[in-house]
C-alpha cells in the first residue's frame, strides 16, 4: 500500500515524469542512431548548450517567480556579454574580473528594469519590452561604433579556451577522473542552479518572492515589501542573463551583437517545462535544468536523424506540445478514474 | 547569330578544361563524406545542393549533405555541424552564421582532423586577402562582395546615362559582407565625379521578402520620383524592389542580384537593367572538391586559408540566356586554378 502510494505521489511529480521522458527520448534516440551516443559530438556539447540556456532560463524563472515576464532577457546577456568583451579588448582585465563586470552589468540592467516597473506601475511585459528595443539599438550602436566592420570584441582572456573545451575527464581524484562528457561550462551553471534553488527553498527572500508572486495584495497585506522585491527578482533575473550571455560568448569565442538573440523561446520553455507557473509564485529550479535539456535532446536527436529543417521543426513543435501537455493529461486520466469508481 | 554562336563555343572551349587539369577523378575519394551548412534557410544556398551533388558524381566522394538547420543561430550551427560529424561526415563547407565566432568552430573542427572550407563569406574582422592566416579554415572561397556590389553600381550608373540620384537597398548592417559592399557602390559613385548622388542607403531588409517590401513600398511612395536609378545587394532587397518598379512604374533603373525567376523574367522584359549573379553553384561543385582532396591528404593547401572570390557576372537582356553556362565554365575555371595554382598535390 505504502509502496502504491509512493509510486503515485512519484508519477504525480512533474519533475519524475520529465525526468523519466527526458531519459527515454536519449534512449530511442541512441537506439535509433548510435551517432547520438558519441561523446564528443553529440553529448559534450549538448550538455554544454544545456547549461548555458539552464542559466537564461532561470533568469526567467526569476521574473516568472512575482509572476512578471522578461522580454529583456536576451539583449540583457548582449549588454553583459559587451561589458565583459570591452573589458577584455580595452582594459585587459583578466577572466575572473571582466565576467564580474559583465555582471554586475548585467544586474543593474535588471534593477533598473525592476525599478522602473514599480515607479510607472506600467505591466513588466510592456516595460521588459521597450528595455528590450532599447538595448537592441545600444548593443548594435556600440559595436559598430567601437569595432567598424568587426562588429564584435574578440579579445580572448587567458582561460576562454579552458571554459570551452576542457571536460571534466581532465580532473582526477584519488585515480577516478571525471566522465568525459561533462563539460567545464557546467560548473557555473550548477552553481546557479544551487544558489537559485537555495534562496527559493530555503531562505525568507525566496518566500517572499513567491508570496509576491501568488497574491501580490496578500503579499502587501502581511507586511513583504512588495516593491523591492520586484526589483529584486529583476535583479536576480538581469544577473543571470548576463551570466548566460558571458557563456554563451566563452563558448562561441568572441563577444558579438547576436549574443542573446536567441534566448527568449529557450528562456520560457525551461522553466515552463519544468513545472515553473507563468502566473508566478510556485518555480521549478531543477525543473528547468530538466526541461532545457529535454528540448535539446530533441532537437538534436532529430538532427541525428538527420530529419530536414520544417520536419524538424514541426517534430520538435508537437514533441513540445505533448510534454507541455502531460500535467493535463494525468489530470484527464486521473478525472476519468474518479469517474469509474463513482 | 554569329556573336552567340562565338560566346558558345568559347563556353564549351572552357567547358572542356577540366578534362586537361589535374586528374581530380582519378584520386579515391570514396572515404570523404561532403557536408555543405548554410547558416540557415536562405534561396541563395539551394545551388549549393546541386553544386554538391555534381561534385559527388563527377568525383565519386562517400557522400554530400546539405544541412540548413542553423536557423541563423551559431550555437545551432554548431549544433547541426556536431551531429553532421557524429554522423560520419569529415569534410565540412561551412557559411558561418558569427563572422566573429565561426574561426573557434573551424579551429574546433581542423583540431579533430577535418577538411573545413568557408563558402561563401569569410571569417569577419580583418582583411582576408591580406591577411589569410587568421582564416582557420583550409580556405575561403566566396564572393568578393566590394566587387560585385562596385559591379553592380557602375552598370546601375551607367543606365542611369552616368547622372542622378541613386538609392542602395542591401542586407544587415552590422555584417562585414554588408559593409563592403557599401563601400563597393560609394566606391562606383565617387567615379561620377559628384554627378550621381547616393539618396540613400537602406539596410536590414533582406530579413525576408515581407521585410524588404515594406521598405521598397515606403521608399518609392516617399521619394519615388527623385530616383533614378536603385543598386540591390542583397537578394529580398531585389525581389522586392523588381516588383515595387513594376508596380508603380516609375522610370527607375534597377540593377539586382541573384538571379531569381522573377528578377530574370523582369530582364526578359526590359523591366529591369539587370542583376549581378554569384556563383552558389561554384562554391558548392568547387569547394567539395577541393575539400575531398585536403581531406583526402591528396592534396593540400599552398597558402594556407587562402581567400578564392568564386566569381560574379552581370547579367542584361542580352546575356541573360547564356550567363548560367558562363557561370558553370568560370566554376571549372576556378577548380582547375586550385589544382594548378593554389594547392599541391601528390
Amino acid at each position: 500500500m505504502n509502496v502504491a502510494h509512493k509510486i503515485k505521489s512519484l508519477v504525480s511529480d512533474q519533475r519524475f515524469v520529465l525526468s523519466l521522458l527526458t531519459v527515454a527520448l536519449f534512449i530511442f534516440f541512441g537506439l535509433k542512431n548510435s551517432a547520438f551516443f558519441n561523446a564528443d559530438f553529440v553529448i559534450y556539447p549538448l550538455i554544454r548548450d544545456a547549461a548555458t540556456l539552464s542559466v537564461i532560463g532561470l533568469a526567467q524563472l526569476c521574473a516568472l517567480s512575482i509572476g512578471h515576464l522578461n522580454l529583456a532577457v536576451g539583449r540583457m546577456a548582449a549588454v553583459s556579454a559587451l561589458a565583459a568583451g570591452a573589458a577584455y579588448q580595452y582594459l585587459h582585465v583578466s577572466l575572473l574580473l571582466g565576467l564580474f563586470m559583465g555582471l554586475f552589468v548585467g544586474a543593474s540592467l535588471g534593477a533598473l528594469t525592476g525599478w522602473i516597473i514599480v515607479k510607472s506601475q506600467v505591466n513588466a511585459f510592456i516595460v521588459t519590452l521597450a528595455m528590450d528595443f532599447a538595448l537592441l539599438g545600444f548593443v548594435t550602436y556600440i559595436y559598430v561604433t567601437f569595432t567598424g566592420a568587426t562588429t564584435a570584441f574578440t579579445t580572448k582572456p587567458a582561460g576562454m579556451e579552458f571554459w570551452r573545451n576542457t571536460s571534466w575527464h581532465q580532473y582526477c581524484v584519488a585515480g577516478v577522473c571525471g566522465p568525459k562528457i561533462f563539460p567545464m561550462m557546467l560548473v557555473p551553471a550548477i552553481i546557479a542552479i544551487a544558489v537559485i534553488g537555495f534562496i527559493f527553498s530555503k531562505t525568507r527572500l525566496g518566500r517572499e518572492l513567491l508570496s509576491t508572486g501568488s497574491n501580490l495584495r496578500a503579499a502587501k497585506l502581511s507586511g513583504i515589501p512588495v516593491d523591492r522585491r520586484v526589483i529584486t527578482a529583476h535583479l536576480m533575473s538581469g544577473l543571470l542573463a548576463g551570466l548566460a550571455g558571458i557563456m554563451l560568448a566563452f563558448t562561441n569565442g568572441s563577444f558579438t551583437a547576436a549574443i542573446g538573440s536567441q534566448f527568449m523561446l529557450p528562456s520560457f520553455l525551461g522553466p515552463v517545462l519544468g513545472g515553473t507557473l507563468l502566473a508566478g509564485g510556485s518555480v521549478a529550479v531543477l525543473g528547468t535544468f530538466i526541461g532545457t535539456l529535454l528540448t535539446l535532446i530533441i532537437r538534436q536527436g532529430l538532427s541525428v536523424q538527420g530529419i530536414g529543417l520544417e520536419t524538424l521543426n514541426i517534430a520538435l513543435g508537437l514533441v513540445l506540445l505533448t510534454a507541455l501537455s502531460l500535467g493535463q493529461i494525468q489530470k484527464m486520466f486521473t478525472a476519468i478514474r474518479m469517474r469509474g469508481r463513482t | 547569330m554569329k556573336k552567340k554562336m562565338l560566346v558558345a563555343g568559347v563556353l564549351a572551349a572552357l567547358m572542356t578544361v577540366p578534362s586537361v587539369a589535374y586528374a581530380a577523378s582519378a584520386t579515391d575519394f570514396s572515404k570523404i563524406k561532403v557536408a555543405l551548412v548554410p547558416g540557415g534557410a536562405h534561396p541563395y544556398f539551394q545551388p549549393w545542393i546541386t553544386g554538391g551533388k555534381a561534385a559527388n558524381t563527377e568525383f565519386k566522394t562517400g557522400g554530400t549533405i546539405f544541412n540548413e538547420t542553423g536557423e541563423w543561430d551559431q550555437t545551432k550551427q554548431n549544433a547541426a555541424i556536431d551531429s553532421l560529424a557524429a554522423q560520419g561526415y569529415n569534410a565540412f563547407g561551412i557559411f558561418g552564421v558569427s563572422p566573429s565566432d565561426i574561426n573557434t568552430t573551424f579551429a574546433n573542427l581542423k583540431a579533430k582532423g577535418f577538411a573545413v572550407g568557408s563558402l561563401a563569406s569569410c571569417p569577419g574582422g580583418y582583411d582576408i586577402v591580406k591577411e589569410p592566416q587568421k582564416n582557420t579554415a583550409d580556405f575561403c572561397l566566396s564572393t568578393d562582395t566590394g566587387a560585385a556590389a562596385y559591379l553592380a553600381a557602375k552598370a546601375v550608373i551607367s543606365a542611369m546615362g552616368g547622372k542622378g540620384n541613386l538609392v542602395h537597398l542591401t542586407g544587415n548592417a552590422v555584417d562585414a559582407n554588408t559593409i563592403r559592399r557599401m563601400e563597393g557602390v560609394k566606391k562606383a559613385i565617387g567615379e561620377t565625379a559628384g554627378k550621381v548622388k547616393l539618396l540613400t542607403t537602406i539596410t536590414d531588409i533582406d530579413t525576408d521578402l515581407q521585410t524588404a517590401t515594406k521598405a521598397v513600398t515606403d521608399l518609392l511612395a516617399a521619394k519615388g520620383k527623385q530616383i533614378n536609378g536603385i543598386v540591390t545587394t542583397a537578394y529580398n532587397p531585389a525581389v522586392a524592389a523588381t516588383d515595387g518598379v513594376k508596380t508603380t512604374k516609375l522610370p527607375i533603373k534597377v540593377i539586382a542580384i541573384d538571379d531569381d525567376p522573377k528578377i530574370l523574367a523582369a530582364i526578359k522584359s526590359g523591366l529591369i537593367s539587370g542583376t549581378v549573379v554569384q556563383n552558389p553553384w561554384g562554391q558548392g561543385y568547387v569547394g567539395s572538391w577541393v575539400l575531398a582532396a585536403l581531406g583526402s591528404k591528396a592534396c593540400t593547401m599552398k597558402t594556407a586559408g587562402l581567400y578564392v572570390d568564386s566569381g560574379s557576372f552581370l547579367v542584361t537582356k542580352s546575356t541573360v540566356a547564356t550567363y548560367d553556362a558562363t557561370r558553370q565554365a568560370t566554376s571549372k575555371k576556378i577548380l582547375k586554378d586550385f589544382q594548378t595554382k593554389y594547392m599541391t598535390c601528390k
